[in-house]
Formats: C-alpha cells, sequence, structure tokens
C-alpha cells in the first residue's frame, strides 16, 4: 500500500530482568496511512506503548527489538536511519508533561533546542513564537521565557504538543497525551491536535486505555492485549461490531452512554502475567469463551472485511 | 446520617491562604451513595478528608448520626471512626508494604477491640466477601495487582463494621476492565450490609452509574446537586453543563453528533479565587453582576439545587 507511512511486520520485543526475559510485544503488525488516526487501546502491561518506543527506536539496551519489516516513507527504519527521523519526522507526546520537561530550561529554550537539533532553516526565534501562538500560549514573547513549573498541567501539555509538531512531523505518536489532565483540559487538548492535523495533514497514533478518546479520536483501532492484537478494525467496526471477546468484554465493562444503571458486566480475572505468559492466547485465562484449544495454540487472524480482523479460535472455527 | 453544614478548610501555603473547601452543605441518606464531582483541586477530596476528621475543619458542622463531631477530640472520634471507614485511591500507596494482606485487614479489628477469638474467621470472611481467598492472608501487597489490592483496601474498611464509607477516587488507579470488579463490589456491599457511601471521583459516568445523588463541585464550591440521572440529562449550572458536554462518549456516532461545550482559559488559583461567582471568570453566560454576586444553591424543583440565579 502506497499511502501507507509507516509499516511495522511481527514486532516481538523483550526484556531482560531480574526475574527473566518479559516478552512485552508478540508478533504485532500494523500500519498507518497519510493523515489517518490510529487509535491503539489497552491496559497496563498490553504492549501499546513498548510498541510505540521501539518504532522511536526507545527501547534501551535491555529491549531487544526483532521485526520482520519495519519501514517508514518506504524507508527501513534501522537505529541510525530512527535518530534522524525522531524529533523531526516521527515525534512523539508522552502522558505526563511535568516529567517530560526540563524544569531548569525555559520552555523556549527547550523548543529553541529541538529545532536547532534538527536544522530548522529560518529564524529559529519566530518559529517558536509561532507554534507557541498555534497551540494557544499567549503570548508567547513573553511566555516562552517561563520555566515549566509556571503553567498549568493542560499548558505544559500544550507546550509538549507544540515541541512534538515543533519540525512539521509526517508522524505524530501521542501516547496517553492527555490521561493525566481533567476532561475539560483534555476537551481542549484533543480540540488542538484535530486543528493541527486539520491544517497540516499528519497521521497520528493515539495510544489510550479510554474508550470514549478512542470513539471521538480515532479513524482505525487497534485493540491490543498480553502483546499480542486481539482486533483490529475501523472505529464503527470495534465499537459496534466487535468480534474479540477481549474487545466485548472491555466495552461492557465500562457504563453505557445513556446512564443506563445496568449492572456492569466486568473482565473477571487478573491481567496478564508477562513473564510466564499463557502459551496460547493471551486472554485465555480471563475469557468466558475460552476453549481447550486456546490454552496450547495462538489463534491465526480471521478477516471479516477488508480491515476488520480479530485473533480468536471462535473466528477460526466459524 | 450525615449532615454537613457549610464546612470550610483553609490550608496556609507560603501565599496564602487556599481555600480548599468554602461553606460546603451536604447531606447523606443511610443506604445511599452520594458522588462528589469535580476537577483537579476542586476541594472534592479535601471535603471528605474533612469530614471523617482527617483534616481539621475550620468553620462549619458536621453532624454523623445525630452527633455533632465537628470539634470533639481524636478519641472522642474513635467510636465514630469504627463507624465512618475510607477507601482510598492509590492502592499501592495505602497499604503498609511490610504487614502482610491479613493483618492489614485485622489492624483496625485490634484498633475498634472487637473480641479476639473472631480476628482470624473474620479475616477469612472478608476476604471471601472482596473476591480473595483466605490462603492469601499471608501475602504481601506487592504480591497482588492493583484491583486485588484495592479490594484488600475495602476489606480493610469492612473490617470495623462501618455504616458508611467514603470512597475517595477508588478506580482511578486501575484498568477499565477492573474497575468494573470493583464498582460491582461495592454495589453488593452496599445492598447487603446496609452501606452509605460518598463516592468522590473525576469519572463523571462511572458517577452516574453507582450514585444515588451527584453534587458538582468548582473552586471549593458545590455549584449543583440533583438526582443522578436528572443531573445528567437536565444539567444547570454553565460549569455542569460543560462539564459534562467534555466526557467522552465510548460510541463513535454518539460522539460525532454531540456538542463540547468549551471552557475559556485556566482554573483560578484557589489562594487568590475570583471575587462573587467564583466561575464568573470562565463561564460562557457570564454577567456583569456575577463578579459581585455571591451565588446560593437554590432549589429549582425536583431536588434539584444549583448555585446560579440565572438558570
Amino acid at each position: 500500500m502506497n499511502d501507507e507511512i509507516l509499516r511495522v511486520e511481527n514486532l516481538h520485543i523483550t526484556f531482560t530482568t531480574s526475574a527473566g526475559e518479559v516478552k512485552a510485544l508478540n508478533g504485532v503488525s500494523f500500519g498507518v496511512k497519510r493523515g489517518e488516526v490510529l487509535g491503539i487501546a489497552g491496559e497496563s502491561g498490553s504492549g501499546k506503548s513498548t510498541a510505540m518506543l521501539s518504532v522511536m527506536g526507545l527501547t534501551g539496551e535491555y529491549g531487544h527489538v526483532h521485526a520482520d519489516k519495519m519501514t517508514f516513507m518506504g524507508e527501513e527504519l534501522t537505529p541510525e536511519r530512527v535518530k534522524v527521523l525522531r524529533g523531526k519526522n516521527i515525534s512523539m507526546i508522552f502522558q505526563d508533561p511535568m516529567t517530560s520537561l526540563n524544569p531548569v530550561l525555559s520552555v523556549g529554550y527547550q523548543l529553541e533546542e529541538a529545532l536547532k537539533r534538527h536544522h530548522w532553516e529560518g529564524s529559529i526565534r519566530e518559529r517558536v513564537i509561532d507554534i507557541l501562538t498555534k497551540v494557544g500560549i499567549v503570548p508567547a514573547e513573553q511566555r516562552m521565557r517561563d520555566y515549566p513549573h509556571e503553567f498549568s498541567g493542560g499548558q505544559r501539555q500544550r507546550i509538549m504538543t507544540a515541541m512534538s509538531i515543533a519540525c512539521n512531523p509526517e508522524l505524530l505518536i501521542a501516547d496517553e497525551p492527555t490521561t493525566a489532565l481533567d476532561v475539560t483540559v483534555q476537551a481542549q487538548i484533543l480540540k488542538l491536535l484535530r486543528e493541527l492535523r486539520s491544517s497540516s495533514g499528519m497521521s497520528m497514533i493515539l495510544i489510550t486505555h479510554d474508550l470514549g478518546v478512542i470513539a471521538g479520536e480515532a479513524d482505525r483501532v487497534i485493540v491490543m492485549y498480553g502483546g499480542k492484537i486481539m482486533e483490529e478494525g475501523t472505529v464503527r467496526e470495534i465499537f459496534n461490531e466487535a468480534h474479540h471477546p477481549y474487545t466485548v468484554g472491555l466495552l461492557r465493562s465500562v457504563p453505557k452512554a445513556d446512564g443506563s444503571h445496568e449492572r456492569l458486566i466486568p473482565i473477571e480475572g487478573q491481567p496478564p502475567d508477562l513473564l510466564n505468559p499463557p502459551k496460547g492466547c493471551p486472554f485465555v485465562k480471563r475469557c468466558p469463551k475460552a476453549m481447550k484449544i486456546c490454552l496450547s495454540q495462538q489463534p491465526e487472524p480471521s478477516t471479516l472485511s477488508e480491515t476488520h480482523k480479530y485473533s480468536c479460535w471462535l473466528g477460526v472455527k466459524n | 446520617m450525615l449532615e454537613v453544614t457549610d464546612l470550610t478548610k483553609y490550608f496556609e501555603t507560603p501565599s496564602g491562604k487556599l481555600h480548599a473547601c468554602e461553606g460546603v452543605s451536604l447531606n447523606i441518606n443511610k443506604g445511599e451513595t452520594l458522588g462528589l464531582v469535580g476537577e483537579s483541586g476542586c476541594g472534592k477530596t479535601t471535603t471528605g478528608r474533612t469530614i471523617i476528621r482527617l483534616y481539621e475543619p475550620d468553620e462549619g458542622r458536621i453532624i454523623f448520626d445525630g452527633h455533632d463531631i465537628t470539634h470533639i477530640t481524636q478519641h472522642e472520634m474513635l467510636p465514630f471512626r469504627k463507624k465512618m471507614q475510607m477507601i482510598f485511591q492509590d492502592p499501592y500507596a495505602s497499604l503498609n508494604p511490610r504487614m502482610t494482606a491479613g493483618d492489614i485487614i485485622r489492624e483496625p479489628m485490634i484498633i475498634h477491640r472487637l473480641p479476639k477469638d473472631e480476628h482470624t474467621d473474620r479475616v477469612n470472611h472478608l476476604l471471601k466477601l472482596v473476591g480473595l481467598n483466605s490462603e492469601q492472608a499471608g501475602r504481601y501487597p506487592h504480591e497482588f495487582s492493583g484491583g486485588q489490592r484495592q479490594r484488600i483496601g475495602i476489606a480493610r474498611a469492612l473490617a470495623a463494621e462501618p455504616e458508611m464509607i467514603i470512597c475517595d477516587e477508588p478506580i482511578s488507579a486501575l484498568d477499565v476492565s477492573i474497575q468494573a470488579q470493583i464498582v460491582n463490589i461495592l454495589e453488593d456491599l452496599q445492598k447487603s450490609l446496609g452501606l452509605t457511601y460518598l463516592f468522590v471521583a473525576h469519572d463523571l459516568s462511572m458517577v452516574r452509574h453507582i450514585s444515588t445523588r451527584v453534587a458538582v463541585m468548582y473552586l471549593g464550591n458545590i455549584v449543583e446537586t440533583a438526582e443522578s440521572d436528572e443531573l445528567y440529562t437536565h444539567p444547570l449550572h454553565p460549569y455542569t453543563v460543560s462539564l459534562l458536554s467534555s466526557v467522552p462518549i465510548p460510541d463513535p456516532d454518539k460522539s460525532a453528533a454531540r456538542q463540547i461545550i468549551p471552557l475559556k482559559g485556566e482554573i483560578p488559583s484557589a489562594v487568590n479565587p475570583p471575587k462573587g461567582c467564583k466561575f464568573h471568570t470562565r463561564c460562557p453566560n457570564a454577567k456583569p453582576e456575577c463578579s459581585s454576586l455571591k451565588p446560593e444553591l437554590e432549589d429549582k424543583g425536583s431536588n434539584h439545587f444549583c448555585a446560579c440565579p440565572f438558570v
């Protein structure tokens, strides 16, 4: 597919820890098209952040990455290549805007640093003022001299956003960008990201555990569990025609939008232990429809439509 | 069961008095759940903690079960603590890592002098009640997942046989699929033990689900209270309207159809709150007089109270 700007095939990541090998990702494949918003939903430890860190080459010395293929705009993402692209063509917003900014440098300095690092052509100062204004930090000439602690949480996330779009990236990876924020501030940041996308045409990968945010922002959705993709499809396919028992369970465990006080249907059991993952499907221990085969073998994805796939033995059987 | 009138709590900070909660009045009937919602810094946690006297109230009255507990000593408070317990937000920080689950649950029984020979049976019973098993009593907190730890926190709160529990963001640190487990446990316990809850949270859709009535706080004041469904379907106060419009809806079609009413600017500092109605600096319908008048909660019919004279 030519309009795909990012393609990842069969990605595996293992971390070496004192307790043993942790298999954070186990054969994950996905792509992002130009201008599209790909939502990645999943719980803590599902591997959603790790997958993105590996695309950015940020898994560290204990993370062992292996993929059959990882390309960005048709070019292979080698460690050397990533260093050039990172921050310029692919950039990232992290969850916690306080720990992602350096507390002893003014925000203007930190933005200038990013632009210098990527050899911005033209006036760096003007660009800083321009992007700060764009994200609503005004008056920018004055506020660029302030330090991170002089801003509120929402403003800091605006500054992080400004930094990530400073070099006009083709792909923005937003890892839980609004999780630490209040709902009214969250609405402001999501609106800002939407405006930035429509003016620049950049693609976005939005990682979040909040199904509401995914429903509102994403074009396509990947649902992850225990280091594997359970289901993927367009946002409507996932929310209206979910097939995987995990996706179904996840959607049932949040209160309905109409406010009915029906009893919630939780997914029983506890999150998987990645040190000792089940041999078969990672969801098998919590799955209400688990069969014998699920314990021993991982299912291949079954295709429901051109965009909708899910990995479950129920699908294989049908 | 609980009647709070004009509760006020200030904190001294280097930059001045911080008005954490100011003139908060609320009452909770036996067996019901009052949801207390609002954004970070609005004073909802302070309100909860002042009610249970973890903070000393500066003004106002707290009547629990017909007794004025506003200014009694911590020693006199002990029998009321037995009846009023608390569940905390962070299941990692609120359990002593060097005590076993069993000892954590047993501690309130020792403090409140429950008959000693019943302790072990009761620990086992409570573990079962929250969906754990008695073999797990000897394990330490780090051996449990977040959801399981929150279950231990609930068992501990139940150990003293309370009548009321203040739940301070009990599910915000948990994964979505685990949140529903904990909410169901809280609902089951309420039914079987006749418990009363003050449920402090910022997850508005979960609060609607669990609460009988809901109170909305902004900068230390309660701006609106109503029956849960009434509040969510007919919000009156401009802050509530905006807050509810910002809640993400887990449904792509409904999400696309709705209109978000954004709030202007940033939340003002609680050290120097705006004069008059505290919300007037961000209110889409603000009028000139809003900067001088002090709105009180007014009855707008069908048990719906709102602190805005213009709705």
